[in-house]
């Protein structure tokens, strides 16, 4: 592909991205050193699905101006709908096993009937709601993880930018979704369990012969994968001209329409693709965390995603995800405990607790004296390099 | 009946009007000894007469008597006729005890003694000598008590004593309880049809909860299934299996239950069936591995009915001709139609009232709702509202106001005075706080509104974790005063807290205050200047500077005091903030940017929009709030500049 | 000579302000057209309804042989119908290469999937080249426009407007900002481009507008003033008075 000799960034992204995953597919438990633990290896992971998600949100936000507060909304329904499917072929497998046990085999019915009073009974129902109607077929289930998060922002896109709303309204409005969304799920009878989420989702139906060592090692491939195939299709579609027009509506959206662009149309592509993009992060991030409830979609959360951008530099790929990376990660070594607390005599600073104070006046002062983020810093050093 | 009257109208005049201090002059033994015959041997023509008498004494040692006496736990020395009680029943010798002071006054055997044995009747007229000093006691508290007590088994007797106290009654909650007590009884027991309907209709028009639990008792129905409609029964609905009233399998599961038609067999039993028929791997002669799907296993059924091993299942023309050979009904408990009719008619007349009522409560609760929107959004309404400000801490000041009133609370103990000194103190502390902010950071990103956000999201977590670390986690209690505790009600279906009222009457407040800074102030004046055209401004004398920072601080500090109000009925925990945030946002973007006027309007419209959809469907809440937002999201559609929106070019498009 | 565009009877309120007062105007194919009329007196606004960006409370816009009404269609379709437009202040994407700038205006179809799989071709290549050598800039293809001088900046509007191919140009003060020699040059431009366009030049400069030397059209307080050679409007009394403030 000409984007490889075209694009710098592209290759030595992409030769990273490989040189990563090999290490770690090295050092891993299932197939060498066992320098990385089980647990490590999906906290890794995980971050390349979260450096995917920023990729996405990079493109919606760094390259065509808008600022999304809804987009982790689409991860978060991209781990539903892998999560349907992983918590019906998996309580199934279990219900079947149990009620083999009985002197006549059961009916499809029982076994259906059962395995929904195993899901749903925590909320207190004990028939399938209409929306786990894919849950049985894998097939359904993945084109739903597309379809799902692309039509919502197909049609929630379609109204917002058909009556130009723009900047901090469409912000505030796409937060507005997200939380819409976020207490929807958070309804028990809803049909997705409430704020009990779905749980149980590291478990592969039909791979319990398999340990976790080699199913993580697995899902970080697919990750990394994921991500390095979304790096290179984001760096061709921005050095098309169509990267030149959607740069063109964030810089001066009136101008591109006087050039005789639909410029809603445009940005309707970029908010759909991004927002199937962080569905399909999500359908790969939450097997690996195990677990998804209604928390996940939280506007916070979607504003997290916007502040690895910022921090990692947006109106860059490479700096979305040496953003999301950096702050994930630092997030998880400090909050997990890992870190030594440091002693002031009387006082003792725990990280865990102060974490959150130093993130969040890390994000004042990148915005206040770095605006191009940490990929800012990676320009300069190149710069000079090359000078 | 006549008797019965009379008895007890003298005997609420009799206690009303003595003086209680008589009562002290004789002792109640000496009282009793002189109607010892009437109360040794009483009997129900003439006992009501010895009760008048001893009433009439009024001496505060009879209601215990009288209740000892009416449970059969009073007794009488045969030595010397002297009454008295005993220690324990069941102990040899008895132990005799003074009715007045309790002390003992010696031993007895039990034949000694005799048991005073009041048979049924006697009792009852006893007893409503008893309720009689209950209503007539000095608590109102009490009188309520016996009330309640007479509601919860009422009594033909207790008629006579209610129609008297109710006419002496001046506590205005009695009366209402009153008022309602009387048609109770008077459906309850009296003769004829007329005079009940009579009572029914005297409560025509009264909202209280008793006065529909009284309609609903009379009109309480049962379900039957018989062959044919039976005659002398008041019907209130015959039903049709199959419609939303009845559905089919319930009334089948009726039929079943009156063994008059076999059962049908679910799934489980069958399965059941078929686990205890199986013979040599097979069940019927199919083999129990294939039995994993109905059809095989309604074969092997089948099979097992044709041995005579099992019932056969109701085919569904069974079951259709079954439930069409008989009739579904809802009859009512009372036999009077003319009773229930009226009864009916009075409830609908109630229930159309308690509607119109309910949906006056339901405009004060989203009144009220409105005015904590209003509330935490006003602050809103200026820095994103007349600056372009977005300020995602600004949750975060309205926590930390109520923090405020928290630590004041601490400190002072008069929660008035202490509410008193937080809401200048929760002011002043955001003010200082929104400048600080709005120095070090904002002011270096006006041109840049969408990283603004993301910086004072960063100063909100920031801030968020501060406070956890200060007060911790838990929710620390900032208490109103009990005058602000209470609530007013106005009848059992219109009832508002205090707090709201408050909070409404703030709001306000802030409302006619903000307009008038920003409308007749100088300050106002060159805030609106500087928002239009800060280079002109700046030219004409006004220091820009100074009036973000004031206009900063000001939007801040109002935030800090609505925190207050918010934390008197909120919990105030270190996150509260963000449950107002996306909330205050919508109020503003809703409302019409750049005017407080439209921060009201969008208040008002997102606080009764939410109360109404909770009409529909009141226990849930969260969902009432989804489809707030997402009204609200279509609602920007169609009028993507607010309700109050500025047209032209000074709208800045 | 058939008229292009033909605006009747339009006028615009903004918060009471008409900006618009009842203005009617026409254009033909091909055409040059000086609008001149001191400082509010709609020249803005008039493009701006032209052009999409502003409705019009009454009248009617109509375009091209069959009459079309502009009134109903978007910004992007009306500039896919022809109509071009430079603004006062240049308005270039400031991030991108001048080339990029081109190539983004360039006459090609206008949909995102279009743009997704655009490929620039050799007479892609050659039409880009000829406009950058026509605007002076075929040395900068590959500068940033943002560190292009204010003249720069309006010469490649002016390229942006070139590669669009419009039938109808709208021109807002072309000639701000620059040299002499750059006037003279763009005079030439627009006077060549007015052989086989229309094209509307807003301009305060009179200089420059006699060295177009066109029909002059004098907007005052939303409406036409005066219509003629620059001769005929400047001998009109009315006209005197608005641009002398008698």
């Amino acid at each position: 592909m000409s984007i490889f000799t075209q694009n710098r960034s592209v290759r030595i992204f992409i030769g990273i991205l490989v040189l990563f995953t090999l290490g770690v597919t090295v050092m891993s438990e299932a197939y060498g050193t066992g320098a990385i633990s089980v647990s490590f290896t999906k906290v890794l992971g995980m971050t390349l699905c979260l450096c995917l998600a920023a990729l996405a949100m990079d493109l919606v936000w760094g390259y065509c101006g808008i600022l999304s507060l809804g987009h982790f909304a689409f991860f978060g329904l991209g781990g539903y709908g892998i999560g349907m499917w992983l918590m019906t072929a998996r309580t199934e497998a279990v219900v079947r096993a149990n009620l083999a046990g009985g002197v006549i085999p059961p009916t499809e019915a029982e076994v259906s009937q059962a395995t929904a009073l195993q899901i749903f009974s925590v909320v207190g129902a004990e028939d399938w709601p209409w929306m786990w109607a894919a849950s049985d077929s894998l097939f359904l289930s993945l084109v739903l993880i597309v379809a799902v998060p692309g039509l919502l922002a197909l049609v929630f896109g379609w109204l917002a930018f058909r009556s130009r709303v723009t900047g901090v309204y469409l912000s505030i409005l796409t937060q507005a979704m997200t939380l819409a969304l976020s207490l929807y799920l958070f309804q028990n009878d809803t049909g997705l369990r409430g704020n009990n989420g779905l749980s149980g989702l590291q478990n592969i139906p039909g791979a319990d012969a398999i340990g976790q060592d080699r199913i993580s090692i697995w899902f970080f491939w697919a990750s990394a994968v994921a991500l390095g195939l979304a790096y290179v299709a984001a760096a061709w579609l921005i050095s098309s001209k169509f990267g030149n027009i959607i740069r063109g509506i964030r810089d001066d959206e009136q101008r591109v329409r006087f050039l005789g662009y639909r410029v809603e149309s445009y940005k309707l592509f970029v908010f759909t693709l991004t927002g199937i993009l962080c569905g399909v992060a999500g359908a790969l991030y939450y097997p690996q965390a195990g677990i998804i409830n209604p928390d996940e979609i939280a506007p916070i959360a979607s504003i997290y995603l916007a502040v690895w951008v910022a921090i990692g530099g947006r109106g860059r790929l490479y700096g979305a995800v040496i953003g999301a990376a950096v702050v994930s990660l630092l997030s998880t070594y400090f909050t997990g405990g890992r870190a030594p607390d440091i002693a002031l005599g009387a006082f003792r600073i725990e990280w865990v607790d102060w974490w959150p104070v130093l993130l969040g006046l890390g994000f004042v002062l990148v915005t206040l004296f770095a605006p191009k983020g940490l990929g800012g810093l990676v320009d300069y050093i190149v710069r000079k390099d090359r000078a | 009946m006549h008797l019965l009257r009379r008895i007890a109208i003298s005997l609420a005049i009799s206690v009303f009007l003595m003086p209680s201090a008589r009562a002290q002059e004789a002792s109640l033994q000496d009282i009793l000894q002189t109607h010892i015959e009437e109360i040794a041997d009483p009997s129900r023509r003439t006992v009501g007469e010895t009760l008048d008498a001893l009433v009439a004494t009024g001496h505060p040692d009879l209601p215990e008597f009288l209740t000892r006496w009416q449970s059969r736990e009073a007794w009488q020395r045969d030595a010397d006729g002297l009454f008295v009680y005993v220690e324990d029943e069941d102990a040899d010798p008895l132990v005799l005890l003074d009715i007045s002071t309790g002390e003992t006054v010696g031993e007895a055997g039990s034949r000694e003694v005799t048991q005073l044995r009041p048979n049924g009747g006697v009792r009852r007229v006893i007893g409503g000598a008893l309720v009689q000093f209950q209503l007539g006691a000095e608590d109102p508290a009490a009188r309520l008590d016996a009330l309640e007590a007479i509601g919860d088994d009422p009594d033909e007797s207790h008629l006579p004593l209610i129609e008297a106290r109710l006419e002496v009654e001046e506590d205005a909650a009695i009366h209402a309880r009153l008022d309602v007590l009387l048609p109770t009884l008077l459906i309850a027991f009296a003769e004829d049809d007329a005079d009940r309907v009579a009572a029914i209709q005297t409560l025509d028009g009264n909202v209280s909860l008793d006065a529909r639990s009284t309609l609903n008792r009379v009109l309480t129905t049962s379900r039957f299934v018989d062959a044919e409609l039976p005659a002398d029964i008041n019907i209130a609905a015959i039903l049709t299996p199959g419609t939303g009233a009845l559905p089919r399998d319930e009334a089948y599961a009726m039929l079943v239950s009156a063994e008059l038609a076999p059962a049908r067999i679910s799934r489980e039993d069958q399965r059941a069936v078929l686990a205890a028929n199986i013979v040599e791997g097979r069940v019927g002669g199919v083999p129990v591995a294939t039995l994993n799907t109905e059809a095989a296993r309604d074969r092997a059924y089948a099979a097992l009915v044709a041995e005579g091993l099992t019932e056969p299942i109701p085919t569904e023309q069974d079951v259709n001709a079954a439930l069409n050979a008989h009739v579904f009904f809802d009859a009512y408990s009372e036999p009077s139609a003319i009773v229930t009719e009226a009864a009916r008619a009075t409830l609908d007349n109630i229930e159309t009232r308690v509607g119109a009522y309910r949906f006056f409560d339901l405009s004060l609760d989203g009144i009220s709702l409105a005015s904590i929107y209003f509330l935490a959004a006003i602050g809103l309404a200026i820095t994103f509202g007349v600056m372009g400000v977005i300020n995602m801490a600004h949750g975060e000041f309205i926590m930390i106001g109520a923090y405020t009133g928290y630590v004041v609370q601490t400190l002072i103990a008069d929660y008035t005075l202490s509410i008193a000194v937080a809401l200048p103190l929760a002011f002043l502390v955001t003010f200082a706080l929104g400048v600080l902010m709005e120095r070090s950071v904002i002011r270096w990103l006006y041109h840049r509104p969408l990283e603004t956000l993301l910086a004072t999201f960063g100063i909100s977590i920031a801030l968020q974790q501060i406070v956890r670390q200060i007060f911790g986690t838990q929710a620390r209690p900032f208490t109103p005063p009990d005058w602000l505790a209470g609530s007013v009600t106005i009848n059992d279906v219109i009832s508002i807290s205090s707090i709201r009222i408050a909070i409404f009457l703030l709001g306000v407040i802030f409302f006619i205050a903000l307009w008038l800074i920003l409308n007749r102030t100088r300050l106002g004046l060159e805030v609106r200047a500087v928002t239009q055209n800060p280079a002109m401004a700046a030219s004409m004398g006004i220091n820009p500077d100074r009036i973000n920072m004031l206009t900063f601080g000001l939007g801040s500090g109002i935030a800090g005091i609505a925190g207050v109000a918010i934390g008197l009925f909120a919990q105030v925990v270190p996150d509260m903030g963000s449950n107002y945030i996306v909330q205050s946002f919508m109020t503003v973007v809703v409302g019409g940017v750049g005017n407080v006027f439209g921060t009201l309007v969008g208040a008002s419209m997102i606080g009764g929009l939410q109360k109404s959809i909770e009409w529909f469907n009141p226990t849930n809440t969260l969902a009432a709030q989804t489809y707030m937002i997402l009204f609200v999201i279509l609602f920007i559609q169609f009028r993507p500049r607010g309700i109050i929106a500025l047209r032209g070019r000074a709208a800045g498009d | 000579m058939s008229s292009l565009l033909e605006v009747q009877g339009v006028s615009v309120t903004f918060d009471g302000f008409r900006a618009i007062n009842n203005l009617s105007f026409q254009i033909g194919m091909p055409e040059m057209r000086a609008v001149i009329g001191p400082n509010g007196a709609g020249k803005t606004t008039f493009m701006d309804i032209v052009t999409g960006k502003t409705r019009p409370d009454t009248g009617s816009v109509r375009w091209g042989d069959l009459g079309h009404s502009l009134l109903s269609m978007s910004e992007a379709q009306i500039a896919q119908a022809g109509i071009g437009r430079k603004f006062q202040r240049p308005t270039v994407f400031e991030d991108q290469s001048v080339h990029d700038n081109l190539r983004v205006a360039l006459k090609k179809p206008r949909g995102p999937i279009a743009a997704i799989l655009d490929r620039t071709t050799d007479t892609d290549r050659a039409r880009i080249a000829e406009i950058a050598e026509e605007i002076g800039m075929a040395g900068h293809l590959g500068t940033r426009a943002g560190i292009l001088s204010h003249g720069q900046k309006q010469w490649l509007e002016i390229g942006m407007l070139l590669a669009q191919d419009p039938k109808l140009l709208l021109v807002d003060e072309p000639a701000a900002g620059m040299t002499t020699e750059e006037r003279e040059h763009t005079t030439a431009l627009l006077k060549r481009l007015a052989e086989t366009h229309a094209v509307v030049v807003v301009e305060h400069d009179m200089e420059f507008v006699r060295r177009l030397d066109c029909r002059v059209t004098v907007l005052h307080e939303g409406a036409v003033l005066a219509e003629g050679s620059l001769e005929h409007v400047m001998a009109d009394d009315r006209v005197v008075d608005v641009y002398l403030g008698r």
